[in-house]
């Protein structure tokens, strides 16, 4: 009884956090914990993924790093790096000050090493989430080093020899799958496939984050938003996307759509098509229809 | 009672190997844990603890409730457990059409393996056929040795040259012929200024993606094996390349091609090739392909060589705008096209003459001769 009490009650925090999660992302992201495994998250562009790391660590009430990968992202950028400038620094001011020989140790000593997000997250005194965005953009290799890291959680600085973490922080990966990450990775990880959210759920997110929308406006927003996805558009909107439009419609002042007419309404769905092709698309008929259905 | 539930467990896991799911000793063993924290009599929670650690990809995410479910569940029990989606329905599980006991089922119950399953499930997903053909290919000339072996030596050979492609864009390489100063200065900090330790450059190597969409309608039907062997040959031999049979559906095949044994790649092609020799449209695979696959294999070092006749049966002008929309992803835009090779021919088909002011090659490659030209210009494209 006690795991459907600790469930519940991690649903209620993230609610509260701003985060609405289903429960067997709440499930997921406890076990997180207890077998102490990364996360993997994927899905399309604008469901959230990011998200759930934020919501997690403002309910862990912990920090949060973010090392966001992108294609040729090195250890250097992603781990350490010496801090050159400084040292080159340090060495002048010995041979000014004519001291007889500059210590190595002290030349790589913690003082005059930069920690990127990796090595960040090892030094934390509490357990931090570390998300890592969009590891498919960066290349295998990287994957291969991140696969030794997340399964010591150690790591070897040449200099100064082998850092271990003082806690293990809580890992998030995501993947839009622009690659196929390997099957080394994915099986270290557990796994969560986050969908374009229901019609109940999207609802229910638009009123947390924008909770000065009324009741009738939110509902025809979020199924005007569910419609859309039902189209053969090239990029369809997120989650993200409708919080955007909703916040666009509140700052027009527009009540409800019905009210507003499809004159309005285009002039806002910059917020929701994203390439020219379902703009045109998107014509004053189709989203006269839409309209319709959604009131 | 313990031993009782560990063998059970057990048993889950390897009826999930056999599925395709790839759980490993560890997963196996943590499954023990979570089973421990989550307790066995709560099948909701378990399936949802088990779902996030025993799932890798997303078919497999959409697949494993219904093996838990038949597991698991006593079969009139079945219907009542909630879907993934978290309350918002049931299982949809139309008693009429798939007794076999929903997606999975027929896994399970015949022990086929994964491709086994696709053939009557409708794995594929994709729609019904215009002109369905019921007749299903014979793979058995897929590995006749001659032609296999010639085709090889011409692929291998175009597998080397494209693994010596290389940019403009250098990269750090200890067998580099260029000294990378800026690198250099700086290790030679830690010896106190002395540049003691070299570091060099070279041209960074480049590695193009193939995505692969072979016609195999009836018109094709005197080619289609050959560029079929084409396929898995350089399957072989490169790691990133991705094949697509077409017809009037589009069928993913890369991981029945390469599959190491090849009469079980006869089997799971012939299971997959449902359809084969019957009509085409083009333009509503490529828009297949466009919606489905596009976004997660086209990037900007992509080469998409479509092989086709370019006889077309689909809606006029969905060709040409898919066409459009593909090459605007792929960095090269290859078609290949057997009937060219034929004297006076003209692209007139309406496909050909759609696709053609889109394509940065278009050649033959019918046979052997004509391949080993086409795979030197599509280096020169690449």
């Amino acid at each position: 009884m006690d795991q459907r009490n600790a469930t519940a009650g991690l649903q209620t925090q993230l609610a509260q956090a701003g985060y609405v999660a289903e429960r067997n992302l709440t499930v997921t992201m406890l076990l997180m914990e207890s077998i102490s495994r990364p996360l993997l998250i994927e899905g399309d562009p604008g469901t959230g993924k990011t998200e759930v790391a934020k919501a997690l660590a403002k309910v862990r009430n912990t920090k949060l790093i973010r090392l966001q990968c992108y294609e040729g992202l090195d250890t250097y950028n992603a781990l350490y790096e010496w801090n050159y400038q400084r040292q080159l620094l340090a060495i002048k001011r010995a041979e000014s000050s004519g001291a007889a020989a500059l210590d190595d140790n002290e030349l790589f000593s913690a003082k005059y090493l930069l920690k990127r997000p990796l090595l960040e997250a090892l030094t934390q005194p509490i357990s931090p989430v570390l998300l890592i965005d969009e590891i498919d953009r960066a290349d295998a290799a990287f994957e291969a080093f991140l696969l030794e890291l997340l399964s010591d959680y150690q790591v070897s600085i040449p200099e100064m020899g082998t850092i271990t973490a003082q806690t293990i922080p809580f890992v998030v990966l995501t993947s839009n799958g622009t690659r196929d990450l390997s099957d080394a990775l994915r099986r270290r990880c557990l796994y969560h496939f986050l969908d374009y959210p229901s019609f109940e759920k999207e609802l229910a997110i638009v009123q947390t984050r924008l909770p000065s929308l009324s009741r009738k406006l939110a509902g025809q927003i979020v199924e005007f938003a569910q419609s859309l996805r039902r189209f053969d558009l090239k990029k369809k909107p997120g989650i993200a996307e409708t919080l955007d439009w909703a916040a666009a419609l509140l700052g027009m002042g527009i009540s409800t759509l019905d009210d507003a007419g499809a004159e309005q309404i285009v002039d806002s769905l910059a917020t929701l098509l994203k390439t020219r092709e379902d703009v045109l698309a998107m014509d004053h008929t189709t989203i006269s229809r839409l309209v319709a259905a959604a009131g | 009672m313990e031993t009782i539930l560990t063998a059970k467990i057990t048993g889950f896991v390897a009826i999930l190997r056999e599925n395709g799911f790839a759980v490993g000793i560890d997963e196996a063993g943590d499954t023990m844990r979570v089973a421990e924290q989550l307790g066995v009599l709560k099948p909701k929670l378990l399936r949802d603890g088990w779902r996030g650690l025993l799932c890798a990809r997303v078919d497999e995410w959409h697949r494993f409730d219904d093996l838990f479910d038949s597991y698991w569940q006593k079969p009139n029990r079945q219907k009542l457990v909630e879907t993934r989606t978290g309350g918002a329905g049931q299982i949809e599980r139309d008693t009429a059409n798939e007794a076999a006991g929903g997606k999975a089922g027929p896994v399970l119950q015949t022990g086929m393996d994964e491709a086994g399953a696709s053939g009557d499930d409708r794995a594929t997903k994709e729609g019904a056929s215009a002109a369905p053909s019921m007749e299903t290919a014979d793979f058995s000339s897929l590995t006749q040795p001659e032609q296999t072996r010639a085709i090889e030596a011409v692929i291998r050979r175009f597998a080397r040259r494209l693994q010596r492609l290389k940019t403009r864009r250098e990269t750090a390489d200890k067998v580099g012929r260029r000294l990378d100063l800026r690198r250099t200065l700086r290790r030679s900090v830690g010896a106190g200024g002395a540049p003691a330790r070299l570091s060099y450059i070279a041209p960074r190597r480049v590695r193009p993606r193939l995505v692969l969409l072979l016609d195999v309608s009836r018109s094709m039907s005197l080619y289609s094996f050959f560029y079929l062997r084409v396929a898995r040959a350089l399957a072989a031999e490169l790691s990133d390349i991705h094949v697509f049979l077409y017809h009037t559906h589009l069928t993913p095949i890369s991981e029945a091609l390469t599959d190491p044994d090849p009469w079980r790649a006869q089997e799971r092609l012939a299971i997959l090739s449902a359809g084969w020799a019957g009509g085409t449209r083009i333009g509503d695979c490529i828009a297949a392909f466009n919606r489905q696959h596009a976004g997660r294999l086209v990037h900007g070092r992509t080469a998409v060589i479509i092989v086709s006749d370019g006889y077309d049966t689909g809606e006029a002008g969905m060709l040409e705008r898919e066409m459009t929309s593909l090459a605007r992803r792929a960095k090269r835009l290859i078609w290949l096209n057997p009937l060219k090779a034929q004297p006076g021919y003209a692209p007139t088909a309406r496909g050909m003459a759609e696709a053609l002011p889109h394509l940065d090659l278009f050649a033959a490659g019918h046979d052997l001769a004509s391949l080993d030209t086409t795979f030197s210009a599509i280096m020169d494209v690449l």
